[in-house]
Protein backbone atom coordinates (compact mmCIF):
# COMPACT_ATOMS: atom_id res chain seq x y z
CA UNK A 1 0.00 0.00 0.00
CA UNK A 2 1.38 3.43 -0.87
CA UNK A 3 1.92 5.59 2.16
CA UNK A 4 0.97 9.25 2.37
CA UNK A 5 3.81 11.75 2.15
CA UNK A 6 4.37 13.77 5.32
CA UNK A 7 4.63 17.42 4.22
CA UNK A 8 6.42 18.31 7.46
CA UNK A 9 9.04 15.58 7.76
CA UNK A 10 11.87 17.96 6.96
CA UNK A 11 10.18 21.21 8.01
CA UNK A 12 9.85 22.45 11.57
CA UNK A 13 9.51 25.54 13.73
CA UNK A 14 8.16 28.79 12.33
CA UNK A 15 8.23 27.53 8.72
CA UNK A 16 5.95 24.68 9.71
CA UNK A 17 3.57 27.02 11.55
CA UNK A 18 3.56 29.39 8.61
CA UNK A 19 2.75 26.69 6.08
CA UNK A 20 -0.03 25.25 8.25
CA UNK A 21 -1.50 28.73 8.59
CA UNK A 22 -1.34 29.44 4.87
CA UNK A 23 -3.11 26.13 4.21
CA UNK A 24 -5.92 27.12 6.57
CA UNK A 25 -6.36 30.43 4.74
CA UNK A 26 -7.14 28.79 1.41
CA UNK A 27 -10.57 27.69 0.24
CA UNK A 28 -11.12 25.14 -2.54
CA UNK A 29 -11.69 26.60 -6.00
CA UNK A 30 -12.73 25.11 -9.34
CA UNK A 31 -9.66 23.46 -10.87
CA UNK A 32 -8.58 24.22 -14.45
CA UNK A 33 -8.11 21.06 -16.50
CA UNK A 34 -6.30 20.26 -19.75
CA UNK A 35 -6.24 16.49 -20.30
CA UNK A 36 -3.42 14.97 -22.31
CA UNK A 37 -4.63 14.63 -25.90
CA UNK A 38 -1.74 12.50 -27.10
CA UNK A 39 0.69 10.02 -25.57
CA UNK A 40 3.61 11.41 -23.58
CA UNK A 41 5.88 9.91 -26.25
CA UNK A 42 4.59 12.63 -28.59
CA UNK A 43 4.61 15.50 -26.08
CA UNK A 44 7.00 18.41 -25.64
CA UNK A 45 7.86 18.70 -21.93
CA UNK A 46 9.09 21.86 -20.18
CA UNK A 47 10.32 22.35 -16.61
CA UNK A 48 9.38 25.27 -14.38
CA UNK A 49 11.49 25.60 -11.23
CA UNK A 50 10.99 28.01 -8.35
CA UNK A 51 14.61 27.68 -7.21
CA UNK A 52 15.81 30.96 -8.73
CA UNK A 53 17.94 29.31 -11.44
CA UNK A 54 19.53 31.67 -13.96
CA UNK A 55 22.34 31.49 -16.50
CA UNK A 56 25.45 33.22 -15.19
CA UNK A 57 25.35 35.23 -18.43
CA UNK A 58 21.84 36.45 -17.59
CA UNK A 59 20.75 39.08 -15.05
CA UNK A 60 20.64 37.63 -11.52
CA UNK A 61 17.42 37.51 -9.55
CA UNK A 62 17.36 40.57 -7.30
CA UNK A 63 18.57 39.40 -3.90
CA UNK A 64 19.63 42.80 -2.64
CA UNK A 65 16.04 44.01 -3.08
CA UNK A 66 14.89 41.21 -0.81
CA UNK A 67 17.58 41.99 1.76
CA UNK A 68 16.35 45.60 1.79
CA UNK A 69 12.68 44.60 2.02
CA UNK A 70 12.31 41.09 3.45
CA UNK A 71 8.62 41.01 2.55
CA UNK A 72 9.45 41.28 -1.15
CA UNK A 73 10.72 38.64 -3.58
CA UNK A 74 11.80 39.05 -7.20
CA UNK A 75 8.76 38.12 -9.36
CA UNK A 76 10.61 37.86 -12.68
CA UNK A 77 11.53 34.69 -14.56
CA UNK A 78 14.53 33.35 -16.41
CA UNK A 79 14.92 31.14 -19.45
CA UNK A 80 17.29 28.16 -19.39
CA UNK A 81 18.24 26.33 -22.59
CA UNK A 82 17.63 22.59 -22.47
CA UNK A 83 21.35 21.82 -22.38
CA UNK A 84 22.25 24.20 -19.53
CA UNK A 85 24.68 22.69 -17.03
CA UNK A 86 25.66 23.41 -13.44
CA UNK A 87 28.74 25.30 -14.64
CA UNK A 88 26.59 27.71 -16.65
CA UNK A 89 24.00 28.57 -13.99
CA UNK A 90 23.67 29.93 -10.49
CA UNK A 91 20.84 29.62 -8.01
CA UNK A 92 19.60 32.89 -6.52
CA UNK A 93 17.42 31.84 -3.58
CA UNK A 94 17.91 33.03 -0.02
CA UNK A 95 15.72 30.35 1.59
CA UNK A 96 17.36 27.12 0.45
CA UNK A 97 20.86 25.72 0.38
CA UNK A 98 21.80 26.04 -3.33
CA UNK A 99 24.98 23.97 -2.96
CA UNK A 100 23.37 20.69 -3.94
CA UNK A 101 21.85 21.96 -7.20
CA UNK A 102 25.00 23.92 -8.01
CA UNK A 103 26.89 20.65 -7.66
CA UNK A 104 24.34 18.68 -9.72
CA UNK A 105 21.57 20.71 -11.31
CA UNK A 106 19.47 17.62 -11.94
CA UNK A 107 18.70 17.13 -8.25
CA UNK A 108 16.41 20.16 -8.56
CA UNK A 109 16.13 20.96 -12.27
CA UNK A 110 16.43 17.67 -14.18
CA UNK A 111 17.37 18.92 -17.67
CA UNK A 112 19.73 16.02 -18.37
CA UNK A 113 17.27 13.43 -17.15
CA UNK A 114 14.62 14.95 -19.42
CA UNK A 115 16.97 14.78 -22.42
CA UNK A 116 17.59 11.12 -21.60
CA UNK A 117 13.85 10.52 -21.58
CA UNK A 118 13.65 12.06 -25.05
CA UNK A 119 16.54 9.86 -26.23
CA UNK A 120 14.69 6.81 -24.90
CA UNK A 121 11.43 7.84 -26.58
CA UNK A 122 9.57 8.12 -23.27
CA UNK A 123 8.70 11.73 -24.09
CA UNK A 124 8.37 13.33 -27.51
CA UNK A 125 11.00 15.96 -26.83
CA UNK A 126 12.41 18.18 -24.14
CA UNK A 127 11.41 21.79 -24.77
CA UNK A 128 14.20 23.93 -26.24
CA UNK A 129 13.61 26.37 -23.37
CA UNK A 130 12.91 25.78 -19.68
CA UNK A 131 12.01 28.26 -16.98
CA UNK A 132 12.71 29.38 -13.45
CA UNK A 133 11.16 31.82 -11.05
CA UNK A 134 12.32 32.52 -7.49
CA UNK A 135 9.70 31.04 -5.20
CA UNK A 136 9.86 33.34 -2.16
CA UNK A 137 7.03 35.67 -3.17
CA UNK A 138 4.51 36.59 -0.47
CA UNK A 139 2.44 38.90 -2.71
CA UNK A 140 1.91 37.18 -6.07
CA UNK A 141 0.33 40.06 -7.95
CA UNK A 142 3.21 40.93 -10.28
CA UNK A 143 4.01 37.24 -10.75
CA UNK A 144 0.47 36.55 -11.91
CA UNK A 145 -0.10 39.68 -13.98
CA UNK A 146 3.30 40.03 -15.68
CA UNK A 147 5.43 36.90 -15.38
CA UNK A 148 2.84 34.19 -15.96
CA UNK A 149 1.46 35.63 -19.26
CA UNK A 150 5.03 35.93 -20.56
CA UNK A 151 5.77 32.34 -19.51
CA UNK A 152 2.63 31.11 -21.28
CA UNK A 153 3.60 32.99 -24.43
CA UNK A 154 7.11 31.46 -24.41
CA UNK A 155 5.82 27.95 -23.69
CA UNK A 156 3.35 28.16 -26.56
CA UNK A 157 6.03 29.47 -28.93
CA UNK A 158 7.92 26.23 -28.25
CA UNK A 159 4.74 24.13 -28.67
CA UNK A 160 5.02 22.81 -25.10
CA UNK A 161 2.32 20.30 -24.18
CA UNK A 162 3.34 19.45 -20.62
CA UNK A 163 4.88 21.50 -17.81
CA UNK A 164 6.48 19.83 -14.79
CA UNK A 165 6.67 22.29 -11.89
CA UNK A 166 9.43 21.59 -9.39
CA UNK A 167 9.66 23.75 -6.29
CA UNK A 168 12.85 24.65 -4.51
CA UNK B 1 0.59 29.81 -11.26
CA UNK B 2 0.12 26.15 -12.18
CA UNK B 3 -3.60 26.89 -12.48
CA UNK B 4 -2.93 29.63 -15.03
CA UNK B 5 -0.72 27.36 -17.15
CA UNK B 6 -3.37 24.64 -17.16
CA UNK B 7 -6.11 27.14 -18.03
CA UNK B 8 -3.97 28.26 -20.98
CA UNK B 9 -4.04 24.73 -22.46
CA UNK B 10 -0.96 23.05 -20.98
CA UNK B 11 -1.14 19.79 -19.00
CA UNK B 12 0.73 20.36 -15.76
CA UNK B 13 1.94 18.46 -12.73
CA UNK B 14 3.69 19.74 -9.61
CA UNK B 15 6.32 17.54 -7.95
CA UNK B 16 6.16 18.78 -4.38
CA UNK B 17 7.50 17.91 -0.94
CA UNK B 18 4.68 19.95 0.66
CA UNK B 19 1.60 18.41 -0.97
CA UNK B 20 -0.81 19.82 1.62
CA UNK B 21 0.21 23.36 0.74
CA UNK B 22 0.17 22.72 -3.00
CA UNK B 23 -3.24 21.02 -2.78
CA UNK B 24 -4.68 23.91 -0.78
CA UNK B 25 -4.36 26.16 -3.84
CA UNK B 26 -6.42 23.80 -6.03
CA UNK B 27 -3.89 22.76 -8.68
CA UNK B 28 -4.72 20.18 -11.37
CA UNK B 29 -2.18 17.42 -10.58
CA UNK B 30 0.27 16.71 -7.78
CA UNK B 31 3.07 14.17 -7.36
CA UNK B 32 3.99 14.20 -3.67
CA UNK B 33 7.50 13.26 -2.56
CA UNK B 34 8.91 13.04 0.97
CA UNK B 35 12.29 14.63 0.19
CA UNK B 36 13.96 17.72 1.71
CA UNK B 37 13.82 21.15 0.07
CA UNK B 38 16.62 21.79 -2.38
CA UNK B 39 16.87 18.18 -3.53
CA UNK B 40 13.40 17.44 -4.78
CA UNK B 41 14.57 14.96 -7.43
CA UNK B 42 17.12 13.31 -5.15
CA UNK B 43 20.77 13.35 -4.16
CA UNK B 44 23.41 15.05 -6.29
CA UNK B 45 25.05 12.56 -8.68
CA UNK B 46 22.36 9.91 -8.09
CA UNK B 47 21.33 9.86 -11.75
CA UNK B 48 19.30 6.67 -11.41
CA UNK B 49 17.44 7.94 -8.35
CA UNK B 50 16.63 11.26 -10.02
CA UNK B 51 15.44 9.45 -13.14
CA UNK B 52 13.16 7.21 -11.07
CA UNK B 53 11.54 10.28 -9.48
CA UNK B 54 11.10 12.07 -12.81
CA UNK B 55 9.64 8.96 -14.45
CA UNK B 56 7.24 8.48 -11.53
CA UNK B 57 6.18 12.12 -11.81
CA UNK B 58 5.41 11.74 -15.51
CA UNK B 59 3.62 8.46 -14.71
CA UNK B 60 1.49 10.35 -12.20
CA UNK B 61 0.67 12.95 -14.87
CA UNK B 62 -0.56 10.15 -17.14
CA UNK B 63 -2.52 8.36 -14.43
CA UNK B 64 -4.35 11.30 -12.85
CA UNK B 65 -7.73 11.43 -14.56
CA UNK B 66 -9.60 13.91 -12.37
CA UNK B 67 -8.66 17.51 -11.51
CA UNK B 68 -6.92 17.82 -8.16
CA UNK B 69 -5.55 14.29 -8.21
CA UNK B 70 -2.57 13.53 -5.95
CA UNK B 71 -0.18 10.60 -6.33
CA UNK B 72 2.07 9.90 -3.33
CA UNK B 73 5.43 8.70 -4.61
CA UNK B 74 6.99 5.82 -2.66
CA UNK B 75 10.58 7.10 -2.48
CA UNK B 76 12.26 7.26 0.93
CA UNK B 77 15.00 9.74 1.78
CA UNK B 78 17.96 7.85 3.26
CA UNK B 79 18.88 10.39 5.97
CA UNK B 80 17.18 11.03 9.28
CA UNK B 81 15.59 14.53 9.21
CA UNK B 82 17.86 15.59 12.09
CA UNK B 83 20.90 14.83 9.94
CA UNK B 84 19.75 16.76 6.88
CA UNK B 85 21.97 19.79 6.17
CA UNK B 86 19.73 22.38 4.61
CA UNK B 87 20.83 25.78 5.86
CA UNK B 88 21.11 28.58 3.32
CA UNK B 89 24.54 30.25 3.36
CA UNK B 90 23.03 33.35 5.00
CA UNK B 91 19.94 33.57 7.21
CA UNK B 92 16.88 34.46 5.11
CA UNK B 93 16.16 38.22 5.38
CA UNK B 94 12.60 37.60 6.59
CA UNK B 95 13.92 35.35 9.35
CA UNK B 96 16.29 38.04 10.59
CA UNK B 97 13.52 40.64 10.34
CA UNK B 98 11.10 38.62 12.45
CA UNK B 99 13.75 38.15 15.14
CA UNK B 100 14.23 41.93 15.43
CA UNK B 101 10.54 42.75 14.85
CA UNK B 102 8.72 39.85 16.54
CA UNK B 103 5.38 41.67 16.55
CA UNK B 104 5.27 41.23 12.77
CA UNK B 105 5.21 37.43 12.98
CA UNK B 106 1.37 37.31 12.77
CA UNK B 107 1.65 39.17 9.45
CA UNK B 108 3.97 36.50 8.08
CA UNK B 109 1.77 33.71 9.38
CA UNK B 110 -1.26 35.24 7.68
CA UNK B 111 0.66 36.41 4.62
CA UNK B 112 -0.29 40.06 5.04
CA UNK B 113 2.51 41.99 3.40
CA UNK B 114 3.08 45.46 4.95
CA UNK B 115 2.46 48.37 2.56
Amino acid sequence: MTRTVDSYRFISGITRRMIKNWIKMEAPRPIPWTPLTKPLSECTVALLSSAGVALKSDAPFDQEGERQNPWWGDPSYRILPKDATEEQVRLYHLHIDPAYAEQDLDCLFPLQRLQELEDQGRIGRTSPRHYSIMGYILDPEELLTKTVPALIRDLKEDFADVVVLVPA
Amino acid sequence: MQRELEAAGLSTICLTPVPELTASVSVPRIAAIEYPLGRTLGQPCDDAGQMAVLEATLGALESIQTPGGIVHLPFEWPEDPKEVQNHPPEDPPIGRYIVTHPWTLPRLLSRRVPD
